[in-house]
């Protein structure tokens, strides 16, 4: 049977227990009661009930057991809390330019009151105004030097002579299998792709340093069919995407 | 080969039991065959075997007892169907595993050796396909081999059989000899890491044995060994593990499972770079790859597909329609001489049950065996030279848009043949979304069983020119309403994301003919010995039902008596009364009990009883009509029943009907297998109500209509 859609009925403490669980299973490699209650700054009791609900909806694995997991759903779940997170956390510091500690607290506070279509549409303004390349940065350094980190404002025009490096870090994307156009080769250099499907693509040999060739792709276009040591495989290019490679 | 089958073993037998693992499509089915004698299910795909087979052979006094298992990339459960290998080998039931892989992806196919090795399981190596690895020039030091890992290792080309002699003396030999536990090197920091948790580890839930693996899952941080690690008090094994995952990590910068798996792949790289004297010269596949320029070329590889779709229809039933012919003939020649045994006019019950419930019944079934053969030939030539695969490639981004998986399509291919297996292979897909929607509509894929009906029904009311498009109609019409009814039920009941479509594509590979004619007459073969079982059964059981109770008194004769009919000749009192026996008969009332719900579909009494039928296999259908005619009229023969349908009813009953049987009331072992494979009644009793609903409409649509427009 479906479960319910985990997004509709996650609430902002649950999420926040999401997080932690996560943080703590990636840092230290596992995830107990007690340090579950000791991060989020709770008794071990109020813990439970947050983790059967959340264990109900499917995201993590807790039966009423010390070691807790997140399951392939929650990790993604987690992941997705985490990154907003982040990009509240970037948008206050980076672009509103508050000092780190500041910025995250707001993010805090803001995340989960938010809807999900005004989060969408924030991190899409977000990656607008740091990705689009025919967007003119200047007025987000004249903004700084405008209004928030200057007081002086009749300087403001004397700061920006030409064009200069931009504050926000324009992250150049990895290439993926899926850039490649069928008949070249690339090396792999990081599978990305999470729980089974992540499994499966390694123990079809999918590893780092392996040499892959794009063979062809489907008439319409998905999925696409790669060879590596000598055996061919069919993925969907959603797989595809998160097999990063350097071109040879 | 020698195998002596069948015989009964003497008592002083030593029996060693053997399972075949390896990667899907490694050809372990074939070698069970090959070993056993067995026919079972081989195709050039991976996920063909979805369930344990056991067989067995008996050699130099020893009974083998082998296990074909479903094919596995890694003992890391994934699928249903992996997870079945995966148990079977981890319980340590066998003697001997015995690990087949394709020798042209040794690099891959080997980690699951390794990992079998530290499960503490006594192994055997079967390099298979060696005849295409040594075509490509790769030639391996096989005593070397064995040498390095203490173990047989034998190369095998399993579709011929070739080495299972060497491979069954081999498992022999190792079953009695304790041969030392074969060490698996994994490298320095993971070797020692696997030999600390080793060392933590209690004998109270993990056998010793299997101390070797436990290690690695628990390192990896696998929720189902952990689980069983804590209820067996291995704290200490945990917590050691846990520590040892975290070091690994921050000090090589990978995530566990990369590194464990990488350093599998290390160990056999380790191995071959000491086995491997020549590497392949040539592309093994590169005939293969120049076919698949054609075949899964952008721009032509659908209209392609198509028409092999259109060719292997074509040829069922164009090429079918002579030797279809002769049967019907020689059944329709037999009736008469049976019928010759008693005087003309005779109303011996002996007479009736062999002309009307066993010739009429079971013949009108066993006329479609060669259609039935022809479709399992090209359904053969499909799977065998791995066009399958290319199929479910080709055809992913359609079955995308309806919210399956390309994958779903193989379980559908095989359900032209019959549903039952093509439910079962449903357990090749990853996502139980996904495999349920898929098995859910897999009975609107017309079954072969559904191939009589058509060829009794189509004829009957189309004139000739219609009958191709007609059928063309009705089969592509039954897929399209499959993967409509998909992408409502994953849009409603089954709602969820998209599973990966992650899948791997064999080189194509010529068939033997042998092979090919092999599974055509094992199919052929299951559809003969089912039209002699359960349809016969079944016929004999509708002939009771029509042929009793019998009217002690004749309307007609009531009638003539009276005076109010006029003088009737001999046959048309004959025909008289027949009709009456049969409204009389038990499947004449249970029909006409039930005659009111079907009415409006312009389906009556008779329709009714075949209906019935149907729900126990299809092809009664065709049998029972063929039961009610032949009582009714002294008539017999698939072309007088032809005859007699276009009499009584009118194209748009023809019509629906057709509708209702191709869409409607899926046959009881569909029901029995929907129940087993999804787990709950529930499933099975809304494919059942839900198709059955539709039918319904479609064919309430379609007799509405074309009464109206008539
Ligand atoms: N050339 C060659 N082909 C082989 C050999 N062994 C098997 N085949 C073919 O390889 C294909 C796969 O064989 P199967 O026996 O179905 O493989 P399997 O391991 O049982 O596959 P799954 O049940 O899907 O896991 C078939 O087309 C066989 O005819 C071999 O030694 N040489
Ligand atoms: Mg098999």
């Amino acid at each position: 049977m479906a479960p319910a859609d985990p997004t509709s009925t996650l609430t902002g403490a649950l999420e926040d227990y999401l997080e932690t669980i996560f943080l703590l299973v990636r840092d230290k490699g596992f995830a107990r009661v007690r340090d579950i209650a000791m991060a989020r700054e709770v008794k071990s009791g109020s813990v439970s009930p947050a983790l059967k609900r959340l264990s109900e909806m499917g995201l993590v694995n807790y039966e009423r057991r010390e070691y807790v997991g997140l399951t392939a759903e929650g990790e993604r779940e987690a992941r997705r809390v985490l990154a907003r997170h982040d990009l509240l956390g970037r948008f206050f510091s980076e672009i509103l330019g508050m000092s780190g500690e500041a910025a995250s607290r707001e993010a805090c506070a803001m995340e989960h009151s938010l809807s999900a279509e005004a989060m969408d549409r924030l991190v899409r303004f977000f990656e607008f105004l740091t990705i689009c390349p025919e967007m003119d940065l200047h007025w987000l350094e004249k903004f700084h030097c405008c209004t928030v980190v200057q007081e002086d404002v009749s300087s403001c025009t004397r700061v920006f002579p030409g064009p200069s490096k931009p504050r926000v870090d324009l992250r150049e994307e990895p290439k993926s299998v899926t850039d490649l156009v069928p008949g070249r080769e690339g090396r792999i250099r990081q599978v990305r792709a999470q729980g089974a499907v992540r499994q499966r693509l390694l123990d079809l040999g999918l590893l780092p340093e392996v040499v892959v060739r794009v063979e062809r792709v489907a008439p319409t276009g998905d999925p696409i069919w790669i060879s590596l040591q000598g055996s061919h495989i069919a993925l969907r290019r959603c797989e595809a995407e998160s097999v990063l490679i350097s071109e040879e | 080969m020698s195998r002596e089958l069948g015989e009964e073993p003497p008592s002083s037998l030593r029996i060693v039991r053997v399972a075949l693992a390896g990667n899907p499509n490694s050809g372990k089915t074939s070698l069970f065959n090959a070993l056993t004698g067995a026919n079972q299910h081989v195709g050039n795909y991976p996920g063909v075997t979805v369930e344990k087979r056991r067989g067995t052979c008996v050699r130099d006094g020893v009974r083998f007892e082998i296990l074909d298992l479903p094919g596995s990339y890694s003992l890391t459960s994934y699928t249903p169907e992996e997870r079945i290998a995966q148990e079977e080998i981890l319980e340590g039931n066998h003697d001997v595993v015995v690990v087949v892989v394709d020798s042209n992806t040794l690099n891959r196919s080997l980690v699951l050796l390794a990992q079998v090795m530290l499960t503490g399981a006594r192994p055997v190596l079967s390099l298979n396909m060696s005849d295409e690895a040594f075509r490509a020039g790769q030639r391996i030091d096989v005593d070397k081999m064995q040498v390095l890992l203490g173990f047989p290792v034998i190369e095998t080309v399993g579709h011929r059989g070739l080495g299972a002699d060497r491979l069954l003396e081999a498992i022999r030999k190792s079953a009695i000899t304790p041969a030392e536990r074969p060490r698996v090197v994994l490298g320095e920091r993971l070797d020692a890491a696997i030999l600390a948790i080793r060392a933590r580890l209690g004998t109270a839930v993990f056998a010793p044995a299997l101390h070797g693996w436990v290690a690695v899952k628990l390192l990896v941080g696998e929720q189902a060994f952990l689980d069983a690690a804590e209820r067996g008090q291995e704290e200490e094994a945990i917590r050691e593990a846990l520590q040892r995952r975290h070091q690994i990590e921050s000090e090589t910068g990978m995530d566990i499972s990369l590194f464990v798996t990488e350093r599998f792949f290390g160990f056999v790289d380790g191995l071959l770079k000491e086995v491997v004297t020549h590497r392949a010269r040539v592309d093994a596949r590169e005939l293969s790859n120049r076919i698949d320029k054609v075949l899964v070329n952008r721009v032509v590889g659908l209209p392609l597909f198509a028409l092999v779709m259109f060719g292997i229809f074509w040829v069922t039933f164009s090429v079918g329609e002579a030797p279809m012919g002769w049967i019907e003939a020689g059944f329709g020649a037999l009736g008469r001489w049976v019928s010759g045994w008693w005087p003309d006019g005779s109303s011996s019950v002996i007479r009736s049950l062999l002309v009307d419930g066993v010739i009429g019944g079971v013949g009108g079934v066993l006329v479609f065996l060669p259609n039935i053969l022809l479709l399992f030939l090209g359904l053969a030539f499909l799977e065998d030279t791995g066009y399958m695969a290319r199929a479910a490639f080709l055809m992913d981004r359609v079955m995308h848009l309806f919210g399956l998986h390309g994958k779903s399509f193989l379980p559908m291919l095989t359900g032209f043949g019959c549903t039952i297996p093509g439910i079962m292979a449903t357990r090749t897909l990853e996502n139980e979304r996904d495999r349920l929607t898929t098995m859910l509509v897999l009975p609107l894929i017309p079954c072969g069983a559904r191939l009589p009906i058509l060829m009794l029904l189509i004829p009957a009311f189309f004139a000739e020119s219609w009958r191709a498009p007609v059928l063309w109609a009705v089969y592509t019409g039954g897929i399209v309403l499959a993967l409509f009814l998909a992408l409502l039920l994953r849009r409603s009941l089954l709602r969820g994301e998209d599973a990966p479509f992650v899948m791997e594509l064999p080189p194509y590979r010529l068939p033997t003919l042998r092979a090919v004619v092999l599974k055509m007459w094992g199919r052929g073969w299951l559809y003969l010995r089912k039209a002699g079982t359960v349809i016969l059964a079944i016929s004999l059981l509708m002939w009771v039902i029509t042929a009793y109770p019998k009217p002690e008194q004749y309307q007609v004769d009531l009638e003539q008596a009276a005076g109010r009919l006029q003088e009737l000749d001999h046959e048309q009192l004959a025909a008289h009364r027949a009709a009456e026996d049969l409204r009389y008969s038990i499947a004449g009332r249970l029909g006409r009990t039930l005659e009111p719900i079907v009415a409006p579909l312009g389906f009556d009494w008779r329709i009714v009883t075949g209906m019935i039928g149907a729900f126990a296999a299809k092809e009664v259908f065709v049998a029972q009509m063929g039961i009610v005619y032949s009582m009714g009229e002294a008539t017999n023969g698939p072309e007088t029943l032809r005859a007699a349908l276009r009499r009584d009813y009118p194209p748009s009953v023809g019509l629906a009907l057709i509708l209702f049987l191709m869409i409607g009331a899926p046959c009881m072992a569909t029901v029995a297998i929907t129940r087993r494979e999804s787990g709950a009644w529930k499933w099975a009793l809304l494919q059942f109500g839900g198709l059955t609903a539709i039918a319904y409409l479609v064919s309430l649509v379609v007799y509405q209509v074309g009464r109206l427009v008539s």
